[in-house]
């Protein structure tokens, strides 16, 4: 029994991270309908951002997570108003190739400034042991755990009280009744940009003292939070949440007891599992035949 | 035995009930039209009949044989032709090839003949583009056979859209909305075609929001509300019906 | 007219060697390295056109069909001796099975859904080979990979190469015109511009996809084996997922959808880097800067622009 829990931990330590990159990939969908490919490199140079801001210049680290999360929602701003804008009124393909290229400039602009050597930022609380019940874990991943929580229940407030947030979760719904009614589809969407790079940069504060960052390290995790977000249902963000669980859990699960090569393969796996017996997703709701 | 025939067909989406429990029934050689206020479920039936909407209860039968859930390919090949309400062609194909395509499936060759470029294909296009050219002068679009269709008026993609659904001569042809945003000029031509059609004996189910091309070309109406069928009888009758009155101006 | 300047073309790019070795003596060994990739990649280009240009789908697998059949090939080769004859046509069928049992899933996805999911096949299946070092020799590569022998013929100088490979893209263009003219090509393009208008037109919009999804992806597989025979080292870092980056760079520079076009996407891309000697990571950075600008600005590529400002010129008063 004791065995199974510290995979299990680690799975939930995952999970947060692929449930947060996740929401962040489902909003934009559910707001704007498109895929961002390059989602997996706000999570990249959000964890360079913190490393830089707790590694090189020695902030404290709220400081340094704030920094990292306030500079990727920063980027998603920009990225929105660049990218994004000018290829919204296009067909599907020209927007897919187009965060397609960027995800690919990206990441190699990041190996020419940061080098190919994965970074390490360890800090007190990844040091740290914490012991619960002959358990011991990070004192990391009990606060990368307990700020998901916050986190998505901040979130929640913020679609079901905040105005923003309310306009976010209608124009996802419909979209074009959210035009006549007056709502800033605008703003709407320069304000979900910001938000979901900012989760991710947020998430990668979190867990870059538990895990390496890396250039690369973006594609992986673009196709993990995505199969979330399929295996729930496009368009039902709790849905990608507690699939992005659900992952987390079966890729820590088959690291530990099937083969630690293949884990990344998992969230492959079940999304492919999932798609052949419930092409809608666990939650998601069927049209056309 | 009925051309064409709906029991008890139902669609849901999310809690709304599209279509309820509709009961059609059209013979061969008939013109009817199916009207009925906005929202009141035309074009879901019509996609659902047609295959490309998954009905949740209810059969489809056409001369007799179940196609209730039959896919939207298979449909049209049985001989179902339609039109969109949103007008449909391709638009990077010429006016000509548009026509072809629709006929092609209906001239099936093995894979290799087809690389090959055997005599029986090249024969089989023959005779594809002499139809196709018949049915584009019977629409007035001869001229314009070689223009990408993407080039064309609206007017004009819709009477292309048009002889494209009649080019495998199917039995059924079920247009949706053919004098929707037309000048009148193009409504009169639309009629005479539908008539023409109809002459020729083939069955036409159409929905429609203009009343007068309704009355003045229909042999039935049928009239749905709310996803029900309220009335139905000939035009004359259904226009004097109070529950179709009410339909219309009641709320 | 047309068949004359095909044939002179056809004896120039068969004369190429010899011109080569007596215009550039010194040079010989790089100029014809360079364009025996350059055909190569010309013909998997155009495999990749056939899914995602003739037929609207947006694959990103193929890496992973050109890696199976360079693996399969090659691990024939050197681990069951198998002669080229035989692990050429065993490259083409395991890439073109793959292609069909990965198709079934992924094809009931939609648009950016289907992009992903191939993404995530291409990569799985990278990881596949990097990790089954057993089967694959993971990082280590899998080396001595045979050259071809086909009865008589060994093909092992540059020269001989270089003809396999105009060979290869020779045959790939035919089957590409074959496939994407007449009605096999108006069935692929109705699917692509207009889905169910294509199924009102009896057309059976899977059938045609994977049609072109197999086939692509078992020409991929093919010109994978060739690849690895040429080489003669086959390693994981073949099937990265920038490779579909690199094919998406040449659709897009030359012209989707077109013959010409993607032929001529395939050149300026391997040859021009080659000319300019760029570092690999620089390379990938101009690479995605240029696909940004290129599918916003031109999506139809250099095809695009040349066919437009031609249509100027034939009509110079806009009429």
């Amino acid at each position: 029994m004791g065995d199974l829990v510290e995979p299990l931990v680690h799975g939930l330590t995952l999970g947060s991270l692929y449930a947060m990159v996740a929401t962040g990939l489902a909003l934009m969908f559910g707001v704007v309908r498109l895929i961002n490919f390059a989602h997996g490199e706000f999570y990249m140079l959000g964890g360079y951002a913190f490393w830089y801001a707790y590694g090189e210049l020695g902030l404290p680290y709220p400081v340094a997570a704030l920094v990292a999360t306030a500079a990727m929602g920063a980027f998603g701003l920009v990225y929105e108003r660049s990218v994004i804008r000018t290829i919204l009124p296009r067909t599907w393909h020209v927007q897919l190739i187009a965060t397609l290229a960027t995800s690919i400039t990206l990441t190699n602009l990041a190996i020419l400034v940061f080098g190919t050597q994965p970074k390490e930022v360890p800090t007190t609380l990844s040091s740290a042991i914490l012991e619960v019940g002959g358990v011991r874990m990070a004192w990391q991943r009990l606060v990368v755990l307990v700020a998901a929580v916050v986190i998505f229940a901040g979130l929640e407030w913020f679609v079901t009280r905040a105005k923003l947030g309310k306009a976010m979760r209608a124009m996802s719904q419909n979209r074009e009744a959210c035009a006549v009614v007056g709502v800033d589809v605008q703003r709407v969407a320069l304000a979900t940009f910001g938000l979901s790079a900012a989760l991710a940069g947020g998430a990668a504060a979190l867990v870059s003292p538990l895990f390496n960052i890396f250039p690369d390290v973006g594609a992986l995790l673009t196709l993990k939070a995505f199969a979330a977000v399929i295996v729930g249902g496009l368009g039902f963000v709790k849905g990608a949440i507690a699939a992005a669980f659900l992952i987390g859990v079966a890729e820590s699960l088959a690291a530990g007891y099937l083969s630690y090569a293949y884990k990344d393969a998992i969230a492959f796996v079940v999304m492919v599992a999932v798609l052949l017996v419930r092409p809608q997703g666990l939650f998601g709701r069927r049209i056309g035949i | 035995m009925a051309l064409f025939e709906t029991r008890g067909l139902t669609k849901r989406f999310l809690g709304v009930t599209a279509v309820d429990a509709v009961d059609l029934r059209i013979e061969a050689g008939e013109l009817v039209s199916l009207i009925g206020p906005n929202g009141s479920g035309k074009t879901t039936l019509f996609n659902c009949v047609t295959g490309y909407l998954a009905s949740d209860a209810g059969r489809v039968f056409f001369h007799d044989r179940d196609v209730t859930g039959v896919p939207a390919h298979r449909i049209a090949r049985l001989g179902v032709g339609r039109t969109f309400q949103l007008v449909s062609v391709f638009p990077r194909l010429s006016a000509l090839e548009n026509l072809l395509t629709f006929l092609q499936q209906h001239q099936e060759e093995g894979v290799l003949a087809r690389l090959v470029r055997a005599p029986r294909v090249r024969r089989y296009e023959a005779v594809a583009v002499e139809r196709a050219m018949m049915l584009l002068d019977s629409v007035g679009l001869a001229a314009r056979a070689a223009a990408p269709a993407g080039s064309l008026s609206y007017g004009q993609r819709k009477l292309l859209a048009f002889a494209a659904a009649l080019m495998p001569d199917p039995e059924l042809v079920l247009l949706d909305e053919p004098a929707a945003a037309v000048n009148p000029t193009m409504i009169n031509q639309m009629k005479e075609q539908i008539r023409a059609l109809h002459r020729r004996g083939k069955t036409v189910l159409l929905v429609e929001h203009n009343m007068d091309v309704v009355m003045d070309i229909s042999q039935r109406v049928i009239v749905l509300d709310h996803g029900q069928k309220i009335a139905e009888g000939s035009p004359a009758a259904v226009r004097r019906d109070p529950k179709v009155i009410e339909a219309y101006f009641g709320r | 007219m047309r068949a004359l300047r095909w044939s002179f073309g056809g004896v120039f790019l068969v004369a190429v060697p010899w011109i080569v070795a007596a215009v550039a003596p010194g040079q010989q060994r790089y100029i014809l390295h360079v364009l025996i990739f350059t055909a190569l990649y010309g013909a998997l280009a155009l495999s990749y056109d056939l899914v995602v240009g003739h037929v609207g789908s947006l694959s990103l697998a193929h890496p992973a069909f050109f890696g199976i059949g360079a693996y399969t090939a090659a691990l024939l080769g050197t681990e069951a001796r198998w002669p080229f004859a035989a692990a050429l046509p065993a490259g083409i069928a395991a890439a073109g099975l793959m292609a069909l049992a990965v198709g079934v899933p992924m094809f009931r996805l939609t648009e950016h859904s289907f992009a992903m999911g191939t993404l995530g096949f291409a990569l799985v299946t990278q990881i596949v080979a990097t990790n089954w070092v057993e089967f694959t020799r993971g990082p280590l590569c899998v080396t001595g990979i045979p050259k071809p022998e086909l009865g008589p013929l060994r093909i092992v100088t540059l020269p001989a190469f270089y003809w396999m490979g105009l060979t290869a893209v020779g045959l790939v263009g035919l089957l590409y015109h074959g496939l994407t003219t007449a009605r096999l090509g108006r069935a692929f393009h109705a699917v692509r511009d207009n889905e169910m208008l294509a199924s009102a037109a009896s057309i059976h919009p899977l059938k045609y996809r994977m049609l072109a999804f197999v086939i692509g992806g078992a020409v991929a597989g093919g010109v994978g084996t060739l690849f690895a025979s040429y080489v003669g080292v086959l390693c994981p870092t073949e099937l990265a997922v920038s490779l579909s980056v690199n094919l998406l760079v040449m659709l897009f520079l030359g012209g989707v959808g077109s013959l010409r076009g993607v032929v001529v996407g395939a050149v300026a891309f391997t040859a021009l880097p080659e000319i300019l000697r760029m570092a690999p990571t620089w390379r990938m950075v101009i690479y995605g800067l240029l696909l940004l600008l290129i599918v916003i600005r031109a999506p139809d590529g250099l095809e695009g622009v040349i066919r437009r400002r031609s249509a100027a010129w034939r009509q110079p008063s806009g009429g």
